[in-house]
């Protein structure tokens, strides 16, 4: 099958006060039609900055290395080299929306407070469908309902306030959708929201993406969300992918050490007079990058003399695996 | 919408209705009355002796011995009623006569100056604020902290020198002196319009100063927000989605203040006034104070703190229309 998104050897830096900073480094993966990928990692490891790349949301100071290929496939059929569009023109903003959606974390934060949810999604529509009027409002309407929001009517005249966290996230689904995009990218969208509520939001995103085929990247810290949505996961540290594969082998048999530790930090009903038992340490700041593998400080099976100097590649860990770990590398390759 | 209209109408009448009565007060604040200086100014350096009972008629005559419930009631009413602001002792004709343009010609000034100091901040904050730490940011932050520390009068005087060397312009003034005395057409008012640049742009300096910085920082804050990424994440345009989404918002402080602004243009007038010889009412009120001459200083009085509150309505309307959670809120 032809993947709809290629990305690879994306490197992304900022220029900042303190120096040039490099959170996304050589990060490279593929996206089919109708297919989740899950990207998972803690804060500042990169993953956000990863995607807003895809659609140019970078802020002026960032940078995206000239050997970074995005190779996008249109709805029309068309390639699209997204490396090469700018952050602003017609070519990006047709992409935006209208070719790749995007919902935010924060629910309540992604509206603008001073306009309608209905203004906000016909705006999309308007751009991306060429609709207008009525047939904007109608689709508006629809896609409401679509999401699971009672009197859509009603509420497509309402203002995002008066909406409640969860109802304002089906909101934010339904308005990535109404522009009709064929990859729709998660940024966290459960994060913010109850338990119970995630649960609803997760069925109906899969149940969306089933219906519609879209292909989906899905932002997470949580694995536990992973397991539930995606069919391919990759684990992101410092700015680099350390762990690749199917979500159920991956989560079944970790081989990352990060990987590990992260399933190990998952509250567990079964293990309730166990503490939990964090990673180690904290993810450095971009500006302070281990030498060697990026995760050697917080890393229990730490090879001195070999992690702390030299970056390990990916290497191959069973099928569609693969993991960036001289673990792997050391069992994987026969002893010299 | 209706209903908050209506709420602040109500409002602002009541407001109003105590503010007159206070202005009322302020006007019997000052020593002494008209009688007094009536009498003054007609007998001092006669001989004649002026008795109390001398004073006394003239404030009967005046009608200035009535209890001071009688004589706010009389006036009010009357203000209210017939549009007659009562009688100009100084000068012995109606209120209203010696008032006349000077209104209109201050209530131009004030505008005016109002739509210069939004139409030069606004714009130019949202730019500041788009392309932050740029050398034209830079600059105009140099520019708006001169404008901050310059006095407006001197301003004043340096803009009419060039004014004058480069256009030409008259020395002062509202209207040229063809002017002066013709009725009023629409060549007069180009001619007014014409010289009311001049005062308009030195009385709205300072405040574009202050309002470009506050467009800057609430329009920066602005642009962080998740829900403009959004926006941009739909692919709206960026001009489009700058005025849209944060510029509705940023501009909140600046119409929230626009009754201090109107407030700081009464107060400072009166010195550019003095400086580009206009005729606007802030002098009269001086003059109306010296002779106790409290009609018209109340009138005068009344017309400014007016303004004052009707714009602070009209900010208010204005407010709720930017910000739909306002009206919401009450």
């Amino acid at each position: 099958m032809e993947p709809l998104l290629t990305v690879e050897n994306l490197t992304v830096s900022f220029r900042t006060d303190e120096g040039l900073i490099t959170p996304v480094m050589g990060v490279g993966f593929t996206v089919y039609k109708g297919k989740t990928l899950g990207l998972v990692g803690e804060s500042g490891s990169g993953k956000s900055v990863s995607t807003k790349a895809l659609i140019r949301l970078l802020p002026g100071s960032a940078r995206i290395a000239p050997d970074s290929r995005m190779h996008y496939r249109a709805k029309s059929g068309e390639l699209i080299k997204i490396e090469t569009l700018g952050n602003r023109g017609p070519a990006i903003r047709h992409l935006r929306g209208g070719e790749i959606g995007m919902i935010f974390q924060e629910p309540m934060a992604s509206f603008s407070p001073v306009y309608t949810i209905g203004n906000q999604i016909m705006e999309a529509v308007r751009l991306h469908r060429g609709l207008s009027g009525r047939q904007a409002r109608t689709l508006a309407v629809d896609m409401l309902d679509k999401v699971g929001i009672s009197n859509p009517r009603d509420r497509v005249d309402q203002y995002p306030h008066e909406l409640s966290g969860g109802m304002r996230q089906r909101a934010m689904i339904a308005l990535a959708l109404s522009a009709g995009p064929a990859l729709l990218i998660a940024d966290e969208p459960t994060t913010a929201l109850d338990v119970t509520v995630q649960a609803q939001v997760l069925e109906l995103m899969r149940g969306l993406q089933d219906e519609l085929g879209m292909g989906l990247i899905f932002i997470t810290h949580d694995l536990g969300v992973i397991a539930q949505i995606a069919e391919e996961v990759a684990v992101m540290y410092l700015g680099t992918i350390v762990e690749r594969g199917p979500t159920r082998a991956v989560i079944r048999a970790p081989q990352h050490p990060y990987t590990q530790g992260l399933l190990r930090a998952i509250p567990s009903l079964d293990r309730l007079n166990d503490r939990l038992q964090a990673v180690p340490g904290d993810i450095p700041s971009p500006l302070e990058r281990p030498t060697g593998c990026g995760f050697h400080p917080r890393c229990p099976h730490k090879i001195a003399g070999l992690c702390d100097t030299t970056a390990p590649a990916e290497t191959a860990a069973g099928p569609g695996r693969r993991v960036r770990c001289w673990l792997n590398e050391e069992s994987g390759r026969p002893a010299a | 919408m209706i209903r908050l209209v209506l709420d602040r109408f109500v409002g602002m009448v009541f407001t109003m209705a105590l503010v007159s009565l206070l202005v009322f007060l302020i006007m019997e604040l000052p020593p002494g009355d008209y009688a007094d200086r009536y009498a003054f100014r007609k007998y001092s350096g006669t001989g004649v002796n002026v008795t109390e009972g001398d004073i006394q008629a003239i404030r009967e005559d005046l009608g200035l011995d009535k209890p001071l419930v009688f004589r706010y009631v009389d006036w009010i009413g009357n203000i209210v009623l017939y549009g007659d602001f009562g009688q100009a002792f100084a000068f012995e004709t109606p209120v209203t006569k010696v008032i006349g343009d000077k209104v209109w010609l201050t209530l131009g000034i004030l505008f005016a100056t109002l739509i210069v100091t939004y139409l030069i901040s606004i714009p130019i904050g949202i730019f500041a604020a788009v392309n932050r730490g740029s050398s034209g940011d830079y600059l105009l932050t140099v520019f708006s902290y001169l404008g901050l520390a310059l006095p407006n009068f001197l301003l004043a005087l340096i803009l009419l020198y060039f004014a004058n060397r480069w256009f030409g312009a008259d020395i002062g003034g509202l209207m040229s002196p063809a002017f002066e005395r013709a009725p009023w057409s629409l060549a007069k008012l180009w001619d007014v319009i014409a010289h009311l640049w001049l005062p308009a742009f030195v009385l709205a300096w300072s405040a574009v100063a202050y309002q470009l910085q506050t467009v800057r920082a609430t329009m920066s804050d602005e642009l962080n927000k998740l829900s403009v990424t959004a926006a941009r994440a739909r692919g709206v345009p960026e001009t489009k989605l700058l005025i849209k989404y944060p510029a509705r918002l940023a501009i909140n402080p600046v119409v929230s203040t626009i009754g201090f602004d109107v407030n700081r243009i009464f107060s400072e007038l009166p010195i550019v006034a003095a400086v580009l010889g206009l005729t606007e009412l802030g002098e009269l009120l001086l003059r109306a104070y010296l002779d106790l001459d409290m009609y018209v200083a109340g009138a005068i009085l009344l017309m400014l703190t007016f303004a004052i509150v009707f714009m602070n309505f009209v900010s208010d309307i204005l407010l709720a229309w930017l910000d739909p959670r306002i009206k919401l809120g009450s």
